[in-house]
């Protein structure tokens, strides 16, 4: 029996759980979830692969029912790696993001996911929708099916 | 049943809706439209996230345009 090199089915969950620094870490004040934001961009900003953190530069004004910074939100549900043969580990938001009572100030096409107890709030992941608009009415950002093959965040 | 808009409480029954569906590279998205007289008093917007993101096409992206 040789041994065989492989990266641990679970360090992808691990990473997921935060439990590896490979690099300079910080001093966690506990042992809970961190808390997630999603903030909105107007279409004029940039976002993208390069956005390193959570920005008001391109957010929606903080009216008609907008609070900079965006919405926490819920996260119920840990990082997992099954249905298949583990490679594959993922995470979604348990809910549905939503804005109510909401007039947009200005024509948006995304949001940014990002991490609003790390001091920094480091971002996790755009993801664009089209250029849209509300008026006095609700905005919803429904999650996709949380597994391997669909899930918001996944690592293979 | 009274509808929320930019001009207060409205008797649903007095305004038009229409629904518009759109396909994005990722999302679907569904927009309700609420028209008093042709002026548009409330528009609702539900974005379907079809897939997450995933980090290794991330990695894939980069080395094929690295």
């Amino acid at each position: 029996m040789a041994n065989t090199q492989a990266i641990a089915k679970t360090l992808r969950v691990d990473l997921l759980d935060g439990l590896h620094a490979f690099g300079p870490s910080v001093i966690r004040a506990g042992t809970t979830a961190d808390s997630f934001n999603m903030a909105l961009y107007l279409d004029t900003a940039t976002l993208d692969a390069n956005t390193t953190a959570y920005t008001a530069t391109g957010e929606l004004a903080a009216t008609g029912g907008y609070t900079a910074g965006g919405k926490t939100v819920a996260n119920a549900t840990a990082p997992a790696n099954t249905g298949g043969t583990g490679i594959v580990a993922f995470w979604t938001p348990s809910a549905a993001v939503s804005w109510t009572s909401f007039t947009s100030s200005g024509s948006f096409d995304a949001c940014l996911l990002y991490n609003n107890t790390s001091a920094g709030k480091n971002a996790v992941a755009v993801f664009t929708f089209g250029a849209q608009s509300v008026t006095a009415g609700t905005f919803n950002i429904n999650m996709p099916t949380n597994d391997l093959a669909t899930g918001l965040i996944r690592i293979s | 049943m009274l509808i929320e808009t930019k001009k207060g409480m409205i008797d649903s029954a007095l305004l038009d809706v229409r629904d518009i569906v759109t396909t994005e590279d990722n999302a679907r998205v569904i927009s309700t439209e609420w028209s008093l007289n042709g002026d548009l008093v409330r528009r609702d917007v539900s974005v379907n996230i079809l897939r997450g993101l995933e980090l290794c096409n991330s990695i894939n992206e980069d080395i094929n345009n690295g």
